[in-house]
């Protein structure tokens, strides 16, 4: 069969050798090396976490080597009778809502702009890429430096906009305005490679169809939910889809804006489960925050695969 | 017309609206840098630096020169960590992407899904894992860590790669009596080197950004890496000296932009296939 098709259905076909011992023998030995990283250090490590959420495990269990004990569920019944996991839940997905909505709105915006006829478009998506080169750590800087309490510039705008009525903006000090003020940076960071994407799907979508549809004479909001959206909705469900997992995983933006504060505001389940584990040194309670957690992404996802259709994972 | 126009100068006004959103605070955080430090805590704030200085970076190497370990740190870890990643992905990839045998499919299963665990419950069990093998706390512990936390992504982005290669070459060289190592190493990977640039840039940007597994398995302050380094040592206190973050800002960005910018193509390609075509 001479084919220069690369379709995985044909490709069965084109090994030109049967399926020899040999052959399984290579591609398991090629393999097992990165499957042997991933079990060792993701997969083994997932599992023993939720063990340990049934224990009674703090750091004095890892200097003694002593194994934890299994307590009961206690790890579980006292977060669910602290306030603390429900404000953390809610944290989290007013968070990862407000985020991943207007990441997609603006990539949108930006990539449809971008895909039109403006000049200096190459150049553009050149350099709106940069937010997301910078490292988080410092991306969380930049945006400390920009809400800053005394010297900031968005406290200087606010004064200047609000016509001298508010001199003491405090964006992050604020417990309602603080996980906005994260929301923002973390925004800022993800929009660009958001639009790359969108981008990239965008000029996947036929000319002629488009073409054939205005001389039908389609208005351009009639294209886009007609030609457009359709066309792109697999690369959108991707976007959207990394940018839930993305948000619902985000620590180092949070920890390092805010530390979770201020009065717990912007404690999502990274934030409660990093400082239950590393700050309170309390291992099992950690990792019980991180189960319920996993747990919640599961279900974020499936109904999301849901609402948009079955997802083939090949 | 009238309405073209207008709506020709609302797409500009909006393209414009974003791109400040996106660039200012670089400006910002790069004119800071050059401010004294007068300057820079003076309020109303100077949109342009009134008297330019280099005090700040000079200060940087001067006094706080920890962070250039920190600096040098990162540049070991992101590199062995981009290296072996990448050689392992082309291994797995090829595998996955030629040769089709039925636990594959689980293979491929287990590397999307251990793509969403959050870390922090990996790191709960980590630090007692490594610590049985003596692995904490050192830099080997640390890259293993990371190696493992770049495969899934990178290996799957392999696989779109070998898979955009025609067969038909690997066809004509196994008639030709070469066998399957020699097909991989010499005839298809050297085919697939924008991938492998891809996946290794991705790898070393990625790493450079980490922070919860050097802030978790890392105790020494002088084997630390940036991120976890700078949130440790100079985010510690209440006030921090804004002058020397924002320096600090720029020197840990710039290395990341350039090669960035330098390798913009393969980047963007690879981006893309993972994403889009994955």
């Amino acid at each position: 069969m001479v084919n220069k098709s690369m379709g995985r259905p044909l490709r069965k076909k084109l090994i030109p050798v049967k399926r020899s011992t040999g052959d399984i023998i290579f591609s398991s030995l090629l393999l097992l090396p990165a499957l042997i990283m991933t079990i060792t250090f993701i997969i083994v490590p997932i599992v023993d976490s939720v063990i340990k959420s049934f224990q009674d495990f703090r750091i004095k269990n890892i200097i003694s080597g002593q194994p934890g004990e299994w307590n009961n569920f206690a790890n579980y019944i006292k977060l669910f009778q602290s306030q603390k996991l429900i404000g953390a839940i809610i944290a989290t997905f007013s968070f990862v809502l407000f985020v991943v909505i207007l990441q997609f709105i603006f990539g949108m915006i930006l990539a449809l702009i971008l895909n039109s006829k403006v000049l200096f478009a190459r150049f553009i998506r050149s350099i709106m890429m940069t937010p997301w080169v910078v490292p988080t750590i410092i991306s969380a800087l930049i945006w400390m430096w920009m809400f800053q309490p005394q010297y900031g510039l968005v406290k200087y705008f606010v004064g200047v906009f609000s016509g001298g009525a508010i001199t003491d903006f405090a964006m992050l000090n604020n417990t309602k305005t603080a996980l906005l003020g994260i929301g923002i940076a973390a925004l800022w960071k993800q929009i660009p490679l958001t639009t790359l994407l969108l981008l990239a799907g965008l000029q996947n979508v036929p000319d002629d169809m488009l073409e054939a549809a205005t001389i039908d004479g389609a208005g351009r909001t009639r294209k886009f939910f007609s030609i457009v959206l359709p066309y792109l909705k697999s690369v959108i469900k991707i976007v959207i889809s990394m940018a839930i997992i993305a948000n619902f995983k985000q620590f180092p933006l949070i920890w390092t804006m805010t530390g979770g504060g201020p009065d717990n505001s912007t404690t999502t389940l990274a934030v409660l489960s990093y400082r239950e584990a590393f700050i309170s040194n309390n291992l099992g309670s950690g990792a019980a925050v991180t189960t319920i957690w996993m747990l919640l992404m599961v279900v974020v996802i499936v109904i999301y695969n849901k609402l948009l259709g079955t997802t083939d994972i090949d | 017309m009238k309405n073209r126009l207008f709506s020709s100068l609302l797409k500009y006004i909006v393209l414009a609206v974003i791109l400040i959103f996106l660039l200012f605070p670089i400006y910002w955080v790069l004119i800071t840098s050059f401010k004294s430090n007068m300057e820079a805590y003076r309020f109303p704030p100077s949109f342009f630096p009134t008297d330019p200085t280099l005090d700040a970076y000079i200060k940087l190497f001067e006094v706080n020169n920890e962070f250039f370990v920190y600096y040098k740190n990162n540049f070991i870890v992101s590199g062995v960590t981009a290296l072996i990643t990448t050689v392992l992905a082309i291994f797995s990839g090829y595998a996955l992407s030629r040769f089709r045998f039925r636990w594959h499919k689980w293979a491929v299963a287990l590397l999307l899904s251990s793509q969403m665990f959050p870390v922090v419950s990996r790191m709960i069990s980590l630090y007692d894992l490594l610590g049985d093998i003596n692995l904490i706390n050192t830099m080997e512990g640390l890259i293993l860590a990371l190696i493992a936390d770049m495969l899934p992504f990178t290996v799957l982005l392999m696989v779109s790669f070998f898979d955009a290669v025609p067969n038909a070459i690997e066809e004509a060289a196994f008639i030709d009596g070469a066998n399957r190592s020699q097909i991989l190493f010499q005839i298809v990977t050297p085919l697939v080197k924008p991938g492998m640039l891809a996946v290794g840039l991705y790898a070393f940007l990625a790493t450079w950004d980490d922070y919860l597994h050097a802030a978790t398995l890392i105790q020494t302050d002088s084997l630390r890496t940036l991120s976890a380094g700078v949130a440790l040592r100079y985010l510690g206190e209440l006030s921090y000296d804004w002058s020397l973050i924002n320096t600090i800002s720029i020197i840990g960005t710039v290395p990341m932009v350039a090669l960035f910018f330098f390798f913009q193509k393969y980047m963007v390609k690879g981006l893309v296939a993972g994403a889009v075509k994955g």
